[in-house]
């Protein structure tokens, strides 16, 4: 889970190591997800999110199918 | 069984507190002294923790790497905060570190291909504009099949 600089940068990693590139996140969204995993794990009812949460996360950010989904079995 | 579940609720939360107080990861003695039993009981804790997915553990069971977002070992993702300085597991896990103690701070970091560093403020309501992106290989399916490859 890495920072780049643009696409093009995305995109020539992935071709070098012959892997597939993925949905891209851009920053806001980054920390959207941030707040909303992390923002109670300081305190005492701190949970990490089920499979069901984590999919409502991600489709609040718009990021859906498969690739997000932590119960798809396709990979 | 209870009495696991309370240690396990008190470790939880003396590790996050230890790592987001002194940017480290404890030790098992920093947390027998924290939660008030002894090392063994510390250790059975962090196993149970690792099961649910809460901790990653060195080959020993005893040393912390990764309480996410925080790193138990130095990495390339440096979060600054008040002049002290923590490491996240991952780009993601860098901004999880300024949600989690909900303070301002900075990212330290780099583009995964050309190196070029990125210094990006965030204050207690989100970063400064950024266009720089983040980029995740392994699939939400298989992040905890190993964890620190993710």
């Amino acid at each position: 889970m890495l920072f780049f600089r643009s696409e093009d940068m995305v995109r020539d990693w992935c071709a070098e190591r012959r892997v597939p590139m993925r949905p891209l996140v851009n920053i806001p969204q980054l920390w959207k997800l941030s707040t909303t995993w992390y923002s109670n794990r300081l305190q005492v009812d701190a949970h990490r999110p089920k499979p069901d949460e984590m999919v409502s996360i991600f489709a609040g950010l718009g990021l859906t199918g498969d690739f997000w989904d932590p119960r798809a079995d396709r990979f | 069984m209870n009495a696991e579940l309370d240690i396990d609720a008190r470790a939880k939360l003396a590790i996050y507190r230890h790592f987001a107080d002194s940017g480290r990861a404890p030790t098992p003695q920093d947390m027998a002294r924290a939660i008030g039993c002894d090392e063994h009981d510390v250790v059975a804790a962090y196993a149970r923790l690792r099961a649910q997915r809460v901790l990653a553990l060195e080959k020993d069971g005893r040393s912390i790497r990764m309480a996410p977002p925080f790193s138990g070992i130095p990495t390339e993702h440096e979060v600054l905060v008040d002049g002290m300085r923590s490491f996240a597991n991952c780009a993601w896990d860098s901004l999880g570190i300024l949600a989690a103690l909900q303070r301002p701070g900075d990212v330290r970091s780099r583009c995964g291909q050309s190196q070029e560093p990125l210094h990006l403020h965030v204050e207690r309501d989100g970063p400064e504009q950024c266009d720089w992106l983040f980029h995740c290989l392994v699939p939400a399916a298989k992040w905890w099949d190993d964890i620190v490859f993710t």
